[in-house]
C-alpha cells in the first residue's frame, strides 16, 4: 500500500489517521476525535483494513500474553502474607 | 488509610495478572514468582500509606515495577535505555495485506493471526528491550491508561506514547519473522 491508495476523506488525511491509530484504539481520544477518525475510515478502504488488522491484532496479542500461574505458587503467596502479618 | 488486614483479600485478585507481567520482565517462572511475591510483601508493608478507594491495580504495578527494575535490571548490567529504529506503520498489516483480491488478503491475515501461537507473542514482547517492554505490557497486557502508565514509570504521557508506537511497531517486525518462519505468510511477501 502506498499513500497514494489512501483517499483523504472527512476530518482526517492518511497520515494523521495513522499518527493516531494507537491512540485510537487504545481509546485514548475525546469523542469527537474519534468521530473524525471514523468518518476517515469509512471512506478510506486501505486504512479501515489497516485499523482493523491492528485491532484485531491488539486482541490476540493480549489473549496470548496470559499465564497459569500455578497454584502452588499462589498458595505459598498466601502463606508468605499470612507469616508477614503474623510477625507484626 | 487502607486497613492492613485486608490487604491480602484487596491484593490477591490482582496475583495472575501481575505473574503474566513479572514473567514477560523477568523471562522465567522462579524470578517471576519472586519478584510477585518480593511485590505483595513490600505492598502489604506500605499498605496504611495506600489510600483506600484510589487505583490498587496501578500501586501494585508501580510496585512491581519499580522493584524489578531495581533489582534486576542492576543484575543483567543492561543499559537503563535504548532506542529502537524507525519502524513504518502498519508494518504487519502491510507485508500481508496486500493481495491481489480483498478476499485472499483477509484470508491470509487471519492465517496469521491464528497461526502465531503464544511463544511467539511472548518472544516478541520479550525481544523488545526494557524501556519499551514495559510500557507495551502494561498497555497490551493490563489495558492501563496512558496516564496511569506515565505514573507508574514516573515519565510524561508523550514518551509514554512515544514508546507505545515504537514498541508495537518493533514487536510487528519480530511476529513477521516469526510468521515468515512457520510458513504463515504468502509466498510473494517480502522475506525478513
Amino acid at each position: 500500500m502506498t499513500d497514494n491508495d489512501c483517499v483523504d476523506t472527512g476530518a482526517h488525511n492518511c497520515d494523521e489517521a495513522l499518527e493516531r491509530l494507537y491512540e485510537y484504539l487504545d481509546e485514548e481520544m475525546d469523542e469527537a476525535t474519534a468521530d473524525g477518525i471514523r468518518s476517515h475510515l469509512d471512506g478510506c478502504s486501505p486504512c479501515n483494513g489497516g485499523f482493523d488488522f491492528e485491532r484485531r491484532l491488539k486482541v490476540v496479542v493480549r489473549e496470548r500474553l496470559s499465564e497459569e500461574v500455578p497454584d502452588v505458587f499462589l498458595i505459598k503467596l498466601r502463606k508468605a502474607l499470612d507469616d508477614e502479618a503474623a510477625h507484626r | 488509610m487502607a486497613d492492613q488486614a485486608a490487604f491480602a483479600d484487596d491484593a490477591m485478585q490482582y496475583s495472575k495478572q501481575l505473574y503474566a507481567a513479572a514473567m514477560r520482565m523477568t523471562r522465567n517462572p522462579s524470578d517471576a514468582e519472586d519478584l510477585v511475591q518480593e511485590t505483595f510483601l513490600k505492598a502489604y508493608r506500605a499498605y496504611d500509606s495506600f489510600t483506600a478507594g484510589t487505583n490498587l491495580k496501578a500501586w501494585l504495578y508501580r510496585i512491581l515495577t519499580n522493584t524489578y527494575i531495581n533489582k534486576y535490571r542492576k543484575a543483567a548490567r543492561r543499559p537503563d535505555e535504548v532506542d529502537l529504529g524507525d519502524v513504518e506503520d502498519l508494518y504487519l498489516y502491510r507485508r500481508i495485506g496486500s493481495e491481489e483480491s480483498a478476499e485472499a488478503s483477509r484470508t491470509t491475515e487471519d492465517r496469521v493471526l491464528d497461526g502465531l501461537v503464544e511463544a511467539d507473542i511472548k518472544r516478541a514482547v520479550e525481544s523488545l528491550p526494557e524501556n519499551f517492554r514495559i510500557p507495551v505490557l502494561l498497555a497490551d497486557l493490563e489495558g492501563l491508561s496512558y496516564q496511569e502508565i506515565a505514573d507508574i514509570l514516573d515519565i510524561p504521557i508523550g514518551t509514554v506514547m512515544s514508546r507505545l508506537h515504537r514498541g508495537r511497531k518493533a514487536m510487528q517486525k519480530a511476529l513477521w519473522e516469526f510468521a515468515s518462519k512457520r510458513g504463515l505468510l504468502p509466498e510473494n511477501a517480502e522475506r525478513p
